[in-house]
């Protein structure tokens, strides 16, 4: 059997109306009968005593084509025409009947339909409901294993917890630094043109520092850490929910979250203000460099102006808000990795859905402190 | 489809086939011929090289030297457009079933069409339906996800993936590995009907000797990337070589060869 003996000599399906008798000819495969459903549907059929369907010039036959042709068939009997089927070789015969058994019925019965626009929307919402009850639930199940962590410190895992702050903070440093050193030359660039139009050169230093502190540094690495943690928390614990992990340490008697989302709390509460710490000096070396070569302000005179235009509690308050976000990224990441259901693409949507959340609940939670900073005047 | 062949004409000829992953020898000068219209199995214990065999002969990998011919067409080498013709005429059915997670079970079954052929939505629709249909999933599995299949379920829609586009060789690798005693024969029973409905040649590689009792007509026996023995079962189990017949007379040998002649 050769690839070209088999294409050669066949030739397209079709099918010749004469009187009441439906002469089919051609190979009926899958390949050869691209069109011929459509001319089946489009036919006006004879209506006499019985429409017959020869098959005897049927040259070759498979499951496709068998199933056009009890297509055709079925369409005709529904309309209350008699028909009938000759001449058939036998194994294409013993196909055809295989065709028409009832499962075949009853899978083609099973058809999809696409919900209406309204039970659509209802849905999404519905789902969305349910994901934030399961978020709080989760919030909930972690709280509980916090408390029994601080009851008996024993339980406490360190190891990980080490090994979290590093990954996630240690190793996080070199990305952090230059991100946020841009940033300082950005700002400080930005604002020496229209600091100079007033000649108010000096208060560079006040920009950047406020800005930078307040600000910048703590948003800046909470979106790098949850770009670069929070997308690892959700793909390791999803593809440990996959392949039965999590359920193999039930069953050794280690409580899941204990070991998985406590050590990744805590290690990412002390490495984010850290990182902040360094962010705020990368970011502020930015501006200071930028302000000596664009605005004449060297470096003493910066640091001076530094210490007028900052309080202490502007540094405190952008070192404040890193463990919130430092909450939100891990608790957000390990909830997306508990939910991953199934397959190895449900380890993608969930690592992908984790970052986007952990990024809008970091800018909303910051929104807020604003307000509130705002309002009780800090 | 069948008419054309000449009886016992070889649709896979695999000759002196050398591979090698470093040091490692996977195959060391196999040599087997797969005639029209059989069901070929490739038994051997785990590691010996059988899926790598496999692998070569669908072209995902390469053999260091030697010769394979599917449908008297020189494989070796080639680069996936040369290959698609080939591919279009074969269907492989995974050892995990590799079905599509994003797609549902219909849509899995469709997409080889949609792919390779001009035939409508609608119609394609209607050919998935009956695919699944005779692979003996319950119609209900049509709009589902792999992810909600049962292992037996999710081997009959990677079976009817297979299927889709009629091919004339179908390629199993380990169709009852992790199947219950019960899915696992009725996986026989539909790899035998399928076989004389749609005129296919199968070629299997499995370990499963259960398997290679019902439904293999021609069984070859993999020893450390050689071949140790070709013929039915039968033949097999008269064989002299000795790692042939620890194999086949074994405590599970034995169970399987008792229960292949009790249904006679």
């Amino acid at each position: 059997m050769s690839l070209r003996s088999l294409s050669a000599s066949e030739v397209d399906a079709d099918f010749e109306l004469a009187h009441d008798t439906v002469r089919c000819i051609g190979s009926w495969t899958v390949g050869r009968i691209a069109g011929l459903e459509r001319r089946l549907d489009h036919t006006t059929w004879p209506r006499g005593a019985e429409v017959v369907f020869d098959g005897s010039a049927v040259t070759a036959m498979d499951t496709a084509g068998a199933w056009l042709l009890r297509r055709a068939l079925r369409t005709l009997e529904r309309s209350g025409q008699r028909v009938a089927l000759r001449g058939l070789r036998a194994e294409y015969e013993a196909l055809f009947a295989m065709i028409g058994s009832p499962d075949v019925e009853v899978a083609l019965a099973t058809t999809v339909s696409t919900p209406p626009l309204l039970e659509r929307v209802g849905a999404f919402a519905w789902h969305g409901g349910q994901q934030g009850m399961k978020m709080l639930s989760f919030v909930g199940e972690v709280a509980i294993a916090a408390a029994r962590c601080a009851a008996r410190p024993t339980r406490i895992r360190w190891r990980p917890i080490l090994y979290n702050v590093r990954t996630a903070g240690f190793d996080a440093l070199p990305i952090t630094g230059l991100l946020c050193f841009l940033m300082g030359i950005v700002i400080a660039y930005q604002g020496a043109t229209q600091l100079q139009r007033y000649g108010a050169n000096i208060f560079v230093a006040d920009l950047v520092g406020l800005a930078m502190l307040r600000e910048l540094s703590p948003l800046l690495t909470a979106i790098i850490v949850a770009g670069r943690s929070g997308s690892a928390y959700a793909a390791q614990i999803g593809t440990m929910k996959v392949t039965e992990e999590i359920d193999a340490l039930r069953t050794v008697g280690i409580v899941p979250i204990e070991l998985l989302v406590l050590p990744k709390i805590v290690a990412l509460a002390i490495a984010l203000p850290l990182l902040t710490v360094y962010a705020d000096v990368l970011g502020v070396s930015g501006g200071m460099l930028m302000a000596r070569t664009e605005l004449a302000v060297n470096h003493t005179v910066f640091l001076d102006r530094l210490q007028h235009a900052l309080r202490l509690s502007d540094y405190l308050v952008g070192i404040g808000k890193a463990p919130v976000f430092a909450g939100i990224i891990a608790v957000v990441g390990c909830f997306q990795g508990f939910q991953v259901a199934g397959d190895a693409e449900s380890v993608g949507r969930r690592t992908t859905v984790s970052v986007v959340q952990s990024i809008f609940l970091v800018i909303v939670a910051d929104a807020l402190f604003s307000v509130v900073f705002n309002y009780l005047g800090i | 489809m069948v008419e054309l062949a000449k009886p016992s004409a070889a649709v896979i000829e695999v000759h002196d086939l050398h591979t090698r992953f470093g040091a490692a020898i996977v195959h060391d000068g196999v040599s087997l011929e797969v005639k029209e219209g059989e069901i070929f199995a490739l038994a051997g214990a785990s590691g010996c090289g059988k899926s790598t065999l496999l692998r070569e002969i669908i072209l995902l990998q390469r053999p260091q030297s030697g010769s394979i011919r599917v449908f008297g067409r020189e494989v070796v080498g080639l680069d996936d457009e040369e290959a698609l013709p080939l591919r279009r005429n074969w269907g492989v059915m995974f050892e995990r079933g590799a079905l599509f997670g994003s797609l549902t079970v219909s849509e899995n079954v469709g997409l080889p069409l949609r792919e390779h052929t001009r035939l409508r939505d609608r119609i394609i629709d209607e050919i998935a339906a009956v695919k699944v249909a005779l692979t003996g999933l319950p119609a209900s599995a049509g709009p589902k996800y792999p992810a909600e299949l049962s292992g037996g379920m999710r081997k009959r829609a990677a079976l009817a993936r297979a299927i889709a586009l009629d091919p004339r060789l179908l390629f199993l690798d380990e169709p009852t590995a992790g199947l219950d005693p019960l899915s696992a024969s009725g996986f026989d029973e539909l790899v035998r009907r399928l076989k004389e409905l749609l005129g296919l040649t199968i070629f299997l590689v499995t370990h499963d000797l259960d398997l290679l009792w019902r439904v293999a007509d021609r069984v070859a026996f993999m020893v450390e990337g050689r071949i140790a023995g070709v013929g039915t079962m039968h033949e097999l189990s008269k064989s002299e070589q000795p790692l042939v017949r620890e194999y086949f007379y074994g405590p599970r040998g034995r169970g399987a060869w008792e229960q292949s002649w009790k249904r006679k």
